[in-house]
């Protein structure tokens, strides 16, 4: 018949292997660092990259307008004719 | 009389884990101290560009080769100072015609056929088969399932501008590693024991170990050696010991990495682990001695070198120490046993795995900015106590191969399914 002291400690034990355990219980059922690790790739050396302005990124173009404005444009007589 | 002798020899056990623990201690704090970034006059001698030979021994790789030698064209090393030589060792399957696919369309690529009687011998048998094709100044070995950085020949020549460097070693991380728990465990071996252990023994001067594959030799040195000993199931430990006791040294680089593929099973696992085993138990038998009376040696190198040879015995005493308690728990120990048998306890969860302490694994995820493998690091448990029966066949069956004097090595293969081909970043 095992006795309080007996009982006790094989539950402490058990809990102690549970918490021990659980980190990894955890990262089993859903895995958030399953890897593989991403080998280090050499970064090629090369002209330093120079930042061109785009022009059609910093004028942004009214379509209605574009639409108008060439409807404007096509009821204009034609004066090189 | 019979409790003092137990005690006595447990005495002993419980000394040669803690010695392990505090050299396992000292690598991790090492590894954090100095994480081995490169020097500035690494990249002096970055520009260093040798011939180069690259040996893949391949039997039965398939399903591997093809993503080796599709690796070997991508390369940034100059291809006019590059020879790559495939040695299909008697394959029963399509390795050696796509060896030989590769070889028509890039002269860089040669293969190496061996018929069935000469072949299925061993790696080391069949890299010493080609050496007298190996034009390179720098003797590398890759195997069938392994995929290197581009840039990995360069980063590891560059150490061979220092003379007295015999050998380098690259690292190796694990390209299943999402495959399943036993991918998983491995690859927290290989972070510990390459990302800590490798890299601290390098720092600290002491014997970082070739492992036979992402590592190069000079091919003088390595001629001068006589090649790789067939007889030895560990060719890579018993290279490494030959090397340093040549007067040469072995270094390290963290920085050249190459994905491999795991075991992906517990008999593969065995398996594996039961040649590393018993081919290091070999080399233990046989370098020992030499490494204690070595004048190339310092005497750190000497104590590191006696330590990393005797590793996979120390399973084995783990086990002894446990069957020395039974006894000693019946008989009724002394007041001094209960505090030994804790220390035992605790420290000997500190040296067991692939050279890979627990806390070794820890501190290498850390390191490598693992977010959660390391929470995986308290199943290395099953991993230890799977090791004790491994280590513990392996000693024994070697000890009956030396009473019988049979020299026949039987070579088990790890097999390899190109399952990690989905995980290749391009």
């Amino acid at each position: 018949m095992l006795d309080l002291t007996s009982l006790m400690m094989v539950f402490g034990a058990l809990f102690f292997i549970l918490i021990m355990l659980l980190p990894a219980l955890f990262e089993l059922k859903k895995p958030k660092d399953a890897g593989p690790r991403r080998i280090m790739e050499e970064i090629v050396a090369g002209p330093p990259r120079i930042e061109i302005t785009s022009i059609e990124k910093d004028v942004e173009i009214n379509q209605d307008l574009l639409r108008k404005v060439s409807a404007v444009i096509s009821v204009l007589p034609n004066l090189e004719a | 009389m019979l409790i003092e002798t137990l005690e006595a020899l447990f005495l002993v056990l419980a000394a040669l884990t803690v010695v392990y623990m505090t050299r396992h201690f000292i690598f991790t704090l090492t590894a954090l101290k100095s994480p081995g970034t490169r020097s500035e006059a690494d990249d002096e001698k970055s520009s260093y560009r040798p011939t180069v030979s690259v040996l893949i021994p391949a039997c039965d790789e398939g399903h591997v080769i093809g993503r080796v030698l599709r690796r070997m064209t991508e390369l940034t090393y100059p291809k006019e100072k590059l020879q790559v030589i495939v040695i299909d060792d008697a394959s029963r399957d399509d390795t050696g015609k796509t060896g030989d696919q590769f070889s028509k369309r890039y002269p860089f690529i040669e293969v190496v056929h061996r018929t069935w009687k000469e072949g299925r011998k061993g790696k080391a048998a069949a890299l010493n088969a080609v050496l007298q094709y190996v034009k390179g100044e720098i003797v590398f070995c890759f195997d069938a399932d392994y995929y290197p950085q581009r840039s990995i020949l360069e980063k590891l020549v560059r150490h061979f501008t220092n003379p007295s460097v015999g050998a380098v070693q690259g690292r190796v991380i694990v390209l299943n590693e999402p495959k399943n728990l036993v991918t998983r465990l491995v690859s927290l071996e290989r972070i510990g024991g390459y990302r800590v252990d490798q890299q601290a023994r390098d720092s600290l001067g002491l014997i970082p170990q070739f492992g036979g594959t992402v590592g190069g030799v000079r091919r003088c040195l390595l001629e001068h050696l006589g090649g790789w000993d067939g007889s030895i199931l560990a060719e890579d430990t018993d290279l490494t010991f030959r090397i340093y006791l040549a007067g040469y040294r072995i270094r390290y680089d963290n920085d050249a990495e190459c994905y491999e593929e795991a075991v992906e099973n517990w008999r593969a696992y065995w398996r594996q682990r039961y040649r590393w085993s018993r081919g290091h138990m070999q080399c233990a038998f046989k370098h020992a001695p030499k490494v204690l009376t070595s004048r190339h040696l310092t005497l750190k190198q000497k104590i590191d070198g006696l330590l990393l040879l005797n590793i996979y015995f120390m399973p084995v005493l783990t086990l002894l120490s446990w069957i020395v308690c039974i006894p000693l728990f019946f008989l009724g120990p002394s007041q001094g046993f209960v505090i030994l048998w804790a220390a035992v306890s605790v420290s000997v969860y500190s040296f067991v795995g692939n050279f890979a302490p627990f806390f070794e694994v820890g501190v290498g995820a850390y390191l490598d900015g693992r977010k959660r493998a390391h929470w995986l690091v308290s199943l290395l448990i099953f991993t230890f106590i799977y090791n004790i029966p491994i280590c513990t066949k392996a000693f024994v069956d070697l000890l009956i191969s030396k009473a019988l004097r049979t020299r026949e090595v039987v070579w088990h293969k790890t097999t390899h399914f190109g399952d990690g081909n989905s995980y290749i970043m391009n």
